[in-house]
């Protein structure tokens, strides 16, 4: 089965509804309603539970949500550039962080939108049928949204986010999400809420989850993508070009660092080594490239093995890049094609590819044995071996 | 070249003195890239967006000056925010290399929301 989108309704500047159009037959459930029709309006929530319902895996309805640095001009360039290219109409949202003010995130904070430019720039996005999705995904809230001052605080800012009209709110913290609950924005749950397994995918689901984006260390562990994609009714995304080292170490304590350091919540006495788990990551790359081959990237080529369990959205990481990197790497992945180093497409660390380059044709194929792979390294040695025929170092 | 970096920071911070009150230019350097750009930075306190958009054309010309005098093609020119802030930080005069030239001056936008670019060749 089929499905296409046909036609946006908007009320003003406002998209209220869409036509799809749908080919071929239909589950039975839901035969009697749209058979006859075969042309029918749908919300899109709606249009959600048709899908769940009816378990269809092979639809091209595969949403794209891009990295948006926070200025108005880039958001501009963004959108234009998706609109000039053919290919890219899976570009259906952009992220970008929020006040620091109110609370950090989990990369640096370039840009401190105020509401009133929110809501401007998200009434911008709506206008070109893109959704607007705020970064609130702090790791260490140091204990302040369980004060009576934190959660009047919370509570007001995921208010006046709704006034803007924002889609959806990307939290880490699993209070957050329930008290995002109260608000019709989509909540998010984070990469930085850690959810590698069907359990703890659930409970974010009953806590209030409408979107849950799984732990990138679990983007190759392929039968805990499908048990997740299984347990949960809710949409289930991946990212596909963060780098960060496979079961790292320092993840957590990264994340938590880098919370305080976007926010006002800052260390008191200053930093001795503000990078210091940024340094240790690029420092075990160098002297190991098989750890850059390790991590859990996703080639833009095998984004369809991931549609094939389910997942039908995915997302690309890199909001504190440039605009025309941004761009590169939605037409990238939009395209599912990419030819050259595929480092020129990996979030972080990103200066690796000064260093190494790694042929992004020469690793066809290699999916088939990390999906199928049962992780224990040192037992294994792929990994090893195909860094050895992918990997040069840039003279 | 020591010489003209030494006097190239004692010039920017007198000129932002003159044009805006007690700016503080602590440090000032040479730079090479990975990527193949090079460039002139200076470190700034006590200097805000609003008067780096208020005097651009001053600012811009007197970074284009010294970054000439220590043999760097000022072909970028931008202020660096600290982010999430009003600060002006560091300015900088760059020379790009291909690389650069598209992904990092490429857009018709800042290429990041904490840069304010100031002249583009």
């Amino acid at each position: 089965m089929e499905i296409f989108l046909v036609k946006v309704f908007t009320e003003g500047k406002k998209v209220v509804d869409k036509t799809f159009f749908v080919k071929e037959s239909f589950p039975s459930s839901f035969g009697k309603a749209f058979l006859l029709k075969k042309r029918f309006v749908l919300k899109e929530k709606n249009l959600n539970d048709f899908y769940r319902t009816t378990d269809i895996l092979n639809r091209p309805m595969t949403r794209l949500m891009v990295p948006h640095p926070g200025h108005f001009s880039a958001l501009k360039e963004i959108i234009e550039a998706k609109e000039l290219e053919e290919g890219l109409e899976e570009v259906e949202e952009v992220f970008m962080g929020g006040s620091p003010e109110v609370m950090g995130s989990g990369r640096g904070v370039l840009h401190a939108p105020l509401i009133d430019e929110i809501r401007e720039q998200t009434e911008y996005a709506h206008q070109h049928d893109i959704k607007m999705n705020i970064v609130m995904n702090s790791t260490c809230l140091g204990g302040h949204h369980l004060t009576f001052e934190g959660y009047k605080m919370f509570k007001w800012y995921f208010s006046e986010l709704n006034k803007a009209d924002v889609d959806g709110v990307i939290v880490a913290e699993p209070y957050l999400v329930e008290l995002l609950r109260d608000f019709p924005m989509k909540t998010i749950v984070s990469v930085l809420s850690y959810v590698d397994a069907p359990q703890r995918a659930k409970f974010f689901e009953d806590l209030g989850a409408d979107v849950i984006t799984v732990d990138t260390n679990i983007n190759r562990h392929f039968p805990l993508l499908r048990a997740i994609v299984k347990a949960v009714n809710c949409d289930v995304r991946v990212i596909v070009n963060e780098g960060c080292l496979y079961r790292c170490p320092f993840r957590y304590f990264h994340y938590n660092l880098a919370s305080h350091l976007s926010s006002l919540n800052q260390p008191r006495s200053p930093l001795f080594a503000p990078d210091f788990y940024f340094d240790k990551c690029i420092n075990i790359r160098l002297r190991d490239p098989t750890q850059i081959i390790k991590s859990p990237w996703i080639r833009p080529e095998d984004v369809k093995e991931y549609e094939a369990i389910g997942i039908k959205s995915f997302k690309l990481s890199g909001r504190t890049k440039t605009v025309n990197w941004i761009i590169e790497c939605m037409k990238a992945y939009s395209h599912r094609s990419f030819k050259g180093n595929l480092l020129e497409l990996l979030d972080c660390p990103q200066m690796l590819r000064f260093v190494f380059y790694v042929d992004n044709g020469k690793l066809e194929g290699s999916i088939e044995q990390w999906k199928n792979c049962k992780k224990i390294c040192n037992e294994c040695g792929y990994c090893d071996k195909l860094t050895q025929e992918v990997l040069t170092s840039i003279k | 070249m020591k010489e003209e970096i030494s006097e190239g920071r004692k010039k920017l911070e007198e000129e932002l003195r003159h044009l805006i009150g007690n700016i503080f230019v602590p440090e000032a350097k040479v730079f090479g890239m990975v990527c193949g750009c090079t460039g002139f930075a200076a470190d700034l306190r006590g200097l805000q967006y609003d008067d780096v958009d208020v005097f651009r054309e001053k600012i811009s010309a007197v970074l284009e000056e010294i970054s000439k005098s220590v043999g760097v093609e000022p072909e970028f020119v931008y202020a660096r925010k600290l982010p999430g802030s009003e600060e002006v930080v560091t300015l900088t005069a760059r020379e790009l290399c291909e690389r650069c030239k598209k992904e990092f001056a490429g857009s018709k936008a800042s290429p990041r929301p904490d840069i304010v670019v100031l002249k583009k060749k």
